[in-house]
């Protein structure tokens, strides 16, 4: 059985994994400005 | 309810049967049954894998949790986008490319047949039960708001369930899934521009009303192990959750495995890497603003109409007295929130809608202490917050649509459920164990059957949920023991020198583990067990794959 992937990410993968990791920072940037903004 | 929201409600419901049923027809063989010969789109699978975990449970459970205690259960979800990322460069390849049914067939290939046999009997133990709470706890709701005999609100959620599920198999579960998934998310955005549109205040004015009684209090840092919604605990703890339930649970592992490449499958999950936790902030979103609305129309003093009945008729001149009293408050909270929204000096005016809140707060409180003497039962009026204000505030039209969603969320969990049941038993032991050398005809009979079995157990379960509460409750206890353990074995299983005692023997350590730090510090949130689980399985499995004198795998 193979022991390491057999079929390595290839670089468009690695590019949506950065676009995921944007998606989240903007996803959380958004939620604390909620709760900033109306959190009394 | 009007005529045209029980024509959407059929409607959707005949749709579903026949488009499942419809799909049968691609279904010849056990690869296309289990499998769909992997040919579906990552996008498919991708809803699929988001609507399996969405079940009823969140569009009642978690809406009415956003009502009483706001997003900060978002937290929850905070590790899900880096296990789907870990998982697309980890164990997505490694499943996808053995070609195998299971992730436990998996295991033995790489270990041996005991770890194999113990991980999927500990599947279906486990996921045999939680189908059955999957159908129970949107059942016991619907009979309580319809005033239906339970087991017809089991049977309405079931047997179209089992029906597509034992006759289309994986494509029939998947397709349907997307369907559903829409369905579900048209209902959330509709409900929320009815509940903007109907809101006597601007949605400013809202939201600073939800954020004064702390709706909107979202990140806690504290690093807390007994709390469950902390930002660490969601960020650490949730990710190891997410490995263990996407990585390891066939009821998921099944979707991309009937992916029709190994790109393909890694995408699926990127697709709830991108929407689950705004989703989910979505669901909670409802429950807030239903809270808000309910700051100016009158909502009931209990929420379960079954126990309102009960509480009336035994109580009746007490519960009269005490509702006299929460009528008489709620104008005050209410004339208190109108003030607070506008008011130039909002800090006075909020501090005296607060205090009328904590009122309305107590009068509740004792409203439920006499629902739980009366009936002898755990209110759990939360889940009923939804269901009340989709019936009796919504237009025409729209209950219907979130009542058809409800039911969706509850049929793509639990045709998830059934299916990967089905595949585990069919192919982990009646395979393995029993009948080898069978045709494939064979095997796909007895998987539709299997299917049937599964679904007539979870319907079981569902009906008898009450009497059976706290044997499900051991199981999902016992489930807890083992979810993060079963990841150490996968993760063992990439390591080079991991080997198959280290693996069984891990197994068990880390089981033992976590039960201990159950038992013994019981204060400490769940959350925190899979982690516990998974790194005593690696330690103790390389441990003893290292020194150990297993030479197997």
């Amino acid at each position: 059985m193979p022991h390491t992937p057999d079929d390595a990410p290839p670089p468009s993968f690695r590019i949506t994994l950065m676009k995921v990791m944007a998606v989240q920072v903007v996803t959380l940037i958004v939620l604390w400005w909620l709760q900033a903004r109306f959190d009394v | 309810m009007h005529p045209i929201n029980w024509v959407i409600i059929v409607g959707y419901i005949l749709y579903v049967m026949i488009d499942g049923i419809r799909r049968s027809k691609d279904t010849d063989s056990v690869e296309g049954y289990f499998l769909a010969n992997k040919s579906l789109p990552g996008w498919a699978v991708g809803l699929s894998v988001m609507a399996t975990q969405l079940s009823a449970v969140t569009m009642i459970g978690t809406t009415g949790q956003g009502a009483t205690d706001g997003l900060r259960f978002v937290q929850f979800y905070f590790g899900l986008p880096v296990a789907m990322v870990i998982l697309g460069v980890t164990l997505v390849p490694f499943l996808h490319g053995s070609n195998v049914y299971t992730a436990y067939e998996y295991l033995e290939r790489r270990f041996d047949a005991r770890t194999r046999s113990l991980t999927s009997f500990l599947f279906l133990l486990s996921r045999g039960m939680s189908a059955g709470a999957i159908i129970a706890a949107p059942a016991v709701v619907f009979s309580a708001v319809f005033g239906w005999p339970l087991t017809w609100s089991v049977a309405v959620i079931g047997v179209p369930t089992i029906l597509y599920t034992m006759l289309g198999g994986v494509q029939a579960v998947t397709w349907a899934d997307v369907k559903q998934m829409v369905l579900i998310v048209f209902s959330l955005v509709a409900i929320v521009g009815v509940l903007l549109f109907k809101m006597p205040v601007s949605p400013d004015e809202a939201l600073h009303i939800a954020g004064a009684t702390g709706r909107l209090q979202i990140f806690d840092f504290s690093f807390n192990l007994t709390e469950t919604y902390t930002f660490w605990t969601g960020v650490l703890g949730g990710t190891f959750l997410m490995l263990s339930y996407f990585g390891t649970d066939q009821s998921q592992v099944q979707r991309y495995l009937a992916a029709r490449s190994v790109n393909e499958a890694r995408s699926s999950l990127l697709i709830s890497a991108y929407w689950k936790i705004p989703l989910q902030a979505l669901v909670l979103l409802v429950g807030v603003l239903v809270f808000v609305y309910y700051q100016f129309t009158a909502p009931p003093l209990l929420y379960n109409p079954a126990h309102e009945a009960a509480v009336e008729a035994e109580q009746g001149a007490e519960y009269a007295q005490l509702q006299q009293q929460y009528r008489a408050t709620f104008d005050l909270r209410e004339a208190a929130a109108r003030e607070a929204a506008s008011a130039d000096d909002a800090s006075a005016a909020m501090s005296n809608f607060l205090a009328r809140e904590a009122e309305i707060q107590e009068l509740r409180g004792q409203a439920l202490t006499m629902a739980e003497e009366v009936t002898g039962e755990a209110s759990r009026d939360v889940n009923y917050i939804i269901p009340r204000f989709v019936l009796s505030e919504l237009p025409i039209g729209f209950s219907g649509i979130f009542v058809a969603a409800i039911l969706a969320a509850a049929m793509s969990s639990i045709s998830s459920e059934l299916n990967s049941l089905s595949t585990v038993s069919v192919i982990d032991f009646y395979r393995r164990w029993f009948k080898p050398e069978a045709s494939d005809a064979h095997y796909l009979r007895v998987s539709k059957w299997t299917t049937a079995f599964w679904g007539a157990f979870a319907c079981f379960v569902a009906t008898y949920a009450a009497t059976l509460g706290s044997l499900i409750e051991v199981v999902n206890r016992f489930g807890s023991f083992f979810y993060g353990s079963i990841l150490g074995v996968f993760l063992l299983a990439m390591a080079p020198k991991g080997k198959a005692t280290g693996a069984f023997f891990g197994l068990i350590a880390g089981m033992g583990v976590v039960a201990a730090v159950t038992f013994g510090a019981p204060q400490i949130s769940f959350l925190w067990h899979n982690l516990v689980g998974a790194v005593t399985v690696l330690v103790v499995g390389m441990a003893l794959s290292l020194f150990g004198r297993d030479e197997a795998g």
